[in-house]
């Protein structure tokens, strides 16, 4: 019953986001005043998707076996709140939870967007909803949540054991409310670009949601990376690989448009430019979207996927992004407002310049993610790009935009102010310069990666924190907290990476109960284990005792076995301290008799990692806090 | 030339340069880390045996696990059901790695038909078939519905 419903729902919805759409173009052909029920008709789209996806948690809540995707992910067995998290831990869920975050920032959009000139309002919700309608299509045709399956199983297949996290309830929403977030400043463009709007005060309304859907994105990301840490047992915390990727890329594009958006709004330029990013950052989330749910990619995170679905996918961005680019081209602003050029050392000439080191790392991901692809495509080789090419590439650039990060914020808008700020500049330097040489020697480690590693990150670090201790100069309401914020999360997250990178250690070894083996200064003994049975699965737990200078902790990873579907996963035992991790991940054997397997892991700075994530998405948040400077 | 167009040269001349030397370095760099993956029976149709890094992919054979002493190596085959490559591997096997199971491994070959592993692909998901062993596996012609979960 509820699966009927939840489908006349979906169906309603798409039916209406049609009608949307001819009144829309009603009102532009033939004139006359816009339906009045124009926007009540959107809201009531919005508030039909948001039902169905209620009635499809409800099913999976109360598993009703007549609806094929809880039946394939579900099991009566399962913790309720995995039960809940269940529904989008698949294709159908996860693509309608996609839909009703579309709709929800149209809705939100109405909320906010009163006092909008009214044209850009509802242009915008005309392009909202025509990728509200597409993908309704897409959901509809190829991957309907509330498919029927008949006669109704008695049980369900289960979920994905290494899905049965808490953090799975949170990451994918959030991921979701990041990269899908963007669709609404890209229908805010075609809308400002359609009504001839596209103008200084347009980047004005354009900046709230940009940051947005950012700061759930940046949010998203470091969840992800922390999830991958703690639970899946691969000791690190970012692979590099394609389907992190995927949501890496949306992320620097997005990165890239805030800052650039910012230019537009204080200077009057860089409309172009904006325009073409706004677009990119929608079409790269979309194109993220498509890696993950087609399964063209051999990645670490690929799960059962079809392929067919994919193709529709890429039907519907490639339509999406010619159409973008279409009205980008026949109405792009002939030029902008303010003076072209740019006064060299100005606030806008660091930003373009740090926008360029953006859009080249952004090349770079793109081509290590898509190369493989496209020559499997086009000559049927498969291969892959190892990580190496990455931190190779990338390890120069990050040091000169950190820099330029750094002395950025002390220049001033359309004003050459390197004079001024030259001194701060130096002092910087020389602060910077004595920690790392403290740092080199104390840590023992000379290598030239390390020390620029170090240094620039410190740079960065040591002009925010002097931005931050007198800050009192300017008013407390005027002082800009979303850039101190996540600009010395970035700080922190390089130098975090540097030391990660240059001092964690992996060991792996089977060890039989009672004996121990020694890896440098660690000896880890396997002291005993005991096996316990819950609801869902059968757990094997070790204990391990590691000595390493005189002192002794026990660790206690385990191994559990699901019943539903049957599948091992590997529960870690990390402890933490301030500086480094000491992680333990066993390996299942069928036979403990000649001992059990272990990876040792003694990570550096995984915390620091984790605070930046933190500082950063707190600096997007803060961003919401509006300055007494503007407007 | 009137100044305008000689600043304009000098800058394109600039960014010509500088995007062929970035062009350059990332070119290297791709070729460098590139890992190239082979199917047992494309690495017995090879006349010369690839250098540096490649994965191979197929089926883990059937009883083909077996451990070396006691430090934690082990040995096994993948095969296409066509070819078979051996691989000896140091390290642990991870958890969803499993006799009749697909599998990835990477490392560097000894001669055509011997694999010193560095690498094994685990995967999330217990029925997920990595693309690269479907596609070998329908080469070597022994493609079966039962693997397409």
């Amino acid at each position: 019953m509820t699966s009927n419903i939840g489908f006349i729902s979906i169906v309603i919805s798409c039916i209406l986001s049609l009608f949307i759409l001819i009144l829309f173009f009603k009102h532009v052909l033939f004139g006359g005043p816009l339906h009045s029920k124009f926007f009540a008709l959107y809201k009531a789209s919005f508030f039909l998707i948001a039902a169905s996806f209620v009635l499809l948690v409800i099913s999976f809540i109360i598993s009703d076996f007549s609806i094929v995707a809880v039946y394939e992910n579900s099991h009566t067995d399962k913790p309720f709140f995995y039960k809940f998290a269940g529904t989008w831990g698949n294709h159908e869920g996860s693509m309608l939870l996609f839909i009703l975050i579309i709709s929800l920032y149209g809705y939100l959009f109405l909320l906010f967007s009163k006092q909008l000139n009214f044209s850009l309002r509802f242009t915008t919700i005309f392009f909202q909803t025509s990728l509200q309608f597409a993908f309704l299509l897409f959901l509809i045709f190829t991957s309907n949540p509330f498919e029927k399956i008949f006669p109704i199983p008695n049980q369900g297949l289960g979920l994905n054991p290494i899905l049965q996290d808490p953090l799975l309830v949170l990451h994918p929403p959030f991921l979701y409310l990041g990269y899908v977030g963007f669709s609404l400043v890209f229908s805010l463009l075609l809308g400002g670009l359609i009504c001839n709007y596209y103008n200084q005060s347009w980047a004005a309304i354009a900046k709230r949601w940009i940051f947005l859907p950012w700061t759930f994105l940046t949010f998203g990301i470091g969840l992800g990376s922390f999830w991958a840490y703690y639970e899946l047992g691969w000791g690190g915390y970012w692979f590099w690989d394609p389907v992190e990727n995927a949501s890496l890329m949306p992320w620097i594009a997005s990165t890239a448009l805030i800052h650039s958006v910012l230019v537009m709004d204080k200077t009057k330029k860089l409309y172009n430019w904006t325009a073409i990013l706004t677009i990119l950052t929608f079409v790269l989330s979309l194109f993220g979207t498509f890696l993950v749910r087609s399964g063209i990619l051999n990645s670490v995170h690929a799960f059962a996927n079809d392929p067919e679905r994919g193709l529709y996918i890429l039907f519907i961005i490639s339509l999406i992004t010619f159409s973008a680019l279409v009205i980008y081209i026949l109405k792009s602003p002939k030029q902008t407002e303010g003076e072209s050029g740019f006064v060299l050392f100005s606030r806008e000439f660091s930003i373009v310049a740090n926008n360029y080191l953006l859009i080249f790392a952004l090349t770079v991901v793109t081509i290590g993610t898509t190369y493989p692809i496209l020559l499997s495509v086009f000559t049927g080789e498969s291969i892959s790009v190892g990580p190496q090419y990455y931190n190779t590439i990338l390890a120069p650039f990050v040091f000169i935009f950190l820099i330029v990060m750094a002395i950025g914020p002390y220049m001033k808008w359309s004003k050459n102010s390197f004079a001024v700020s030259k001194n701060k500049f130096i002092a910087f330097l020389i602060s910077s310069l004595i920690v790392t040489i403290l740092v080199s020697f104390l840590l023992k480690n000379q290598n030239f990666i390390f020390i620029l590693g170090v240094l620039c990150s410190l740079y960065l670090i040591i002009s925010v924190l002097y931005e931050f201790a007198y800050f009192k100069n300017i008013k407390l309401k005027q002082f800009n907290f979303a850039r101190v914020f996540s600009h010395a999360g970035f700080g922190f997250l390089i130098l975090a990476i540097t030391l990660h990178y240059f001092f964690s250690k992996e060991f792996t070894a089977k060890i039989p109960l009672g004996e121990s083996v020694t890896y440098k200064e660690f000896v880890i003994k396997f002291s005993n284990y005991f096996s316990k049975e819950d609801k869902n699965y059968q757990e094997l737990t070790g204990e391990y005792e590691i000595q390493k200078n005189g002192e002794k902790i026990v660790l206690k990873p385990s191994i559990r076995r699901y019943s539903q579907p049957q599948q091992f996963t590997s529960e870690t035992s990390i402890r933490g301290e301030w500086l480094s991790d000491m992680y333990i991940a066993m390996d299942y054997t069928s036979d403990t008799s000649d001992g059990i397997g272990i990876r040792f892991y003694h990570n550096y700075s995984i915390r620091l990692i984790w605070l930046s994530y933190i500082l950063i998405t707190i600096g997007g948040l803060l961003s919401f806090v509006r300055r007494k400077n503007e407007q | 030339m009137s100044p305008a167009t000689k600043k304009r040269l000098s800058y394109f001349l600039i960014s010509t340069i500088v995007l062929l030397v970035v062009g350059k370095f990332v070119y290297n760099s791709l070729q460098g880390n590139t890992v190239y993956f082979f199917s047992p029976t494309d690495l017995s149709n090879l006349s010369e045996k690839p250098n540096g890094l490649i994965r191979v992919g197929g089926l883990v054979k059937k009883n083909s696990i077996k451990e070396k002493q006691k430090n934690a190596s082990y040995t096994f085959t993948i095969t296409d059901l066509k070819n078979d490559t051996y691989v000896e591997y140091e390290g642990l096997l991870p958890n969803l790695f499993q006799e009749g199971k697909g599998a990835v491994i990477e490392g560097v070959l000894k001669d055509k038909k011997f694999l010193l592993a560095q690498k094994i692909l685990a995967k999330h998901d217990e029925n997920y078939m990595p693309p690269e062993v479907a596609e070998a596996l329908k080469k070597s012609g022994n493609w079966n519905k039962n693997y397409d979960q």
